[in-house]
């Protein structure tokens, strides 16, 4: 699931998040999409740039080990 | 001490501290980080969690989404008249009863106040697939930055000097001070080395470092410029007003406690 608040500044990211995945699905690079959020620093940048969801993979899985 | 405003938001405010020595300022810094209290859930209780996430984790997430907060109704625990034990007046239960499959937001969280609520409604808590539940409750209370991070009203909290800048006679108007400054806060006009914006300034000193005829020079003062980001449980300005009004009661004490040996 992706991080309510940045790990570095602590700075609340969560409630963007669909907003960011919706620009990025729209064709606009992450650039400019955390661009138009507001997200200076560097900081919060990467919490968005490097995050990945396993739950779904989990989901895959479900049953299989009990 | 002055305090000046450059920029202002609910959730970020940036301003200039005049004439204060930097201890107070450090203190009032700090004041706003871990004393001033705001809300966050401290407790959960777990009926049912069936979900591919642990219960800390959950627990955890829902400890770190900001809560609207109101200083005027609420004791803090220790302060209460309860004693501590829980009771309206320091207290409020979230209540999160949710069947998959669902993405469950901070929104979701239905609780015993309608005025203290999360700040935002969209911060994704946990995604539920096909016959998994999440049955439980949440207890906020109010607490300080000193106790769990979680508490802070500020995540980037943080202040540096404002130099002052002197370019002495001696000066060739080389322009090698210019081009160093990786913040361009030097310029060369009408031959003569002027200061642009010092605050952009972040006293690297490699001007100072630089300059062959050791003509230039930066220095400290005694004002500060401050950058406060809330989370949005109180807004900043509150946060500022209720760190001095903290610290004023702390020297207030300190006084009191001196009276008293002397
Ligand atoms: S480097 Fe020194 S001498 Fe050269 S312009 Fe700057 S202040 Fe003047
Ligand atoms: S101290 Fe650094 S930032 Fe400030 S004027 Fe000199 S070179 Fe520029
Ligand atoms: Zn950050
Ligand atoms: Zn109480």
């Amino acid at each position: 699931m992706f991080p309510v608040r940045c790990f570095s500044c602590g700075a609340v990211i969560g409630h963007l998040y669909e907003e960011y995945k919706k620009k990025l699905e729209e064709g606009k690079t992450p650039k400019e999409a955390l661009d138009e959020l507001g997200i200076e620093r560097y900081c919060c940048r990467r919490m968005f740039l490097t995050y990945k969801s396993v739950i779904k993979e989990f989901a895959r899985f479900h049953g299989a080990v009990g | 001490m002055k305090i000046e405003i450059l920029e202002e938001s609910d959730l970020k405010v940036k301003f200039i501290l005049r004439e204060a020595p930097i201890a107070l300022a450090n203190s009032f810094r700090r004041a706003m980080k871990s004393l001033v209290p705001t809300m966050a859930v401290d407790y959960v209780d777990f009926y049912m969690n069936t979900s591919f996430l642990y219960d800390e984790i959950i627990a955890h997430r829902i400890g770190l989404i900001p809560i609207k907060t109101d200083l005027e109704r609420f004791n803090l625990p220790e302060k209460c008249s309860c004693g501590g034990e829980g009771c309206p007046n320091c207290q409020v239960s979230f209540r999160l009863n949710v069947e998959g499959p669902k993405v469950v937001y901070s929104g979701d969280l239905i609780s015993d106040d309608p005025e203290i609520r999360p700040v935002y409604d969209n911060i994704p808590i946990i995604e539920l697939y096909e016959g998994q539940q999440l049955m439980i409750e949440a207890v906020a209370r109010l607490g300080t930055g000193k106790e769990h991070a979680k508490f802070q009203p500020v995540t980037v909290c943080f202040y540096k000097i404002i130099p002052e800048i002197v370019v002495k006679d001696n000066c060739d108007k080389c322009g090698k001070c210019v081009e160093v400054c990786v913040r361009n806060v030097l310029k060369k006009e009408n031959d003569k080395i002027e200061v642009g914006n010092v605050l952009a300034c972040s006293m690297c000193m490699e001007c100072v470092k630089n300059c062959e005829e050791n003509a230039i020079e930066v220095l400290e003062t005694n004002d500060y410029l401050f950058t406060v980001e809330g989370t949005g449980a109180l807004p900043v300005k509150t946060v500022m007003r209720k760190a001095l009004e903290i610290l004023r009661d702390k020297a207030k004490e300190m006084n009191e406690i001196i009276q008293t040996l002397i």
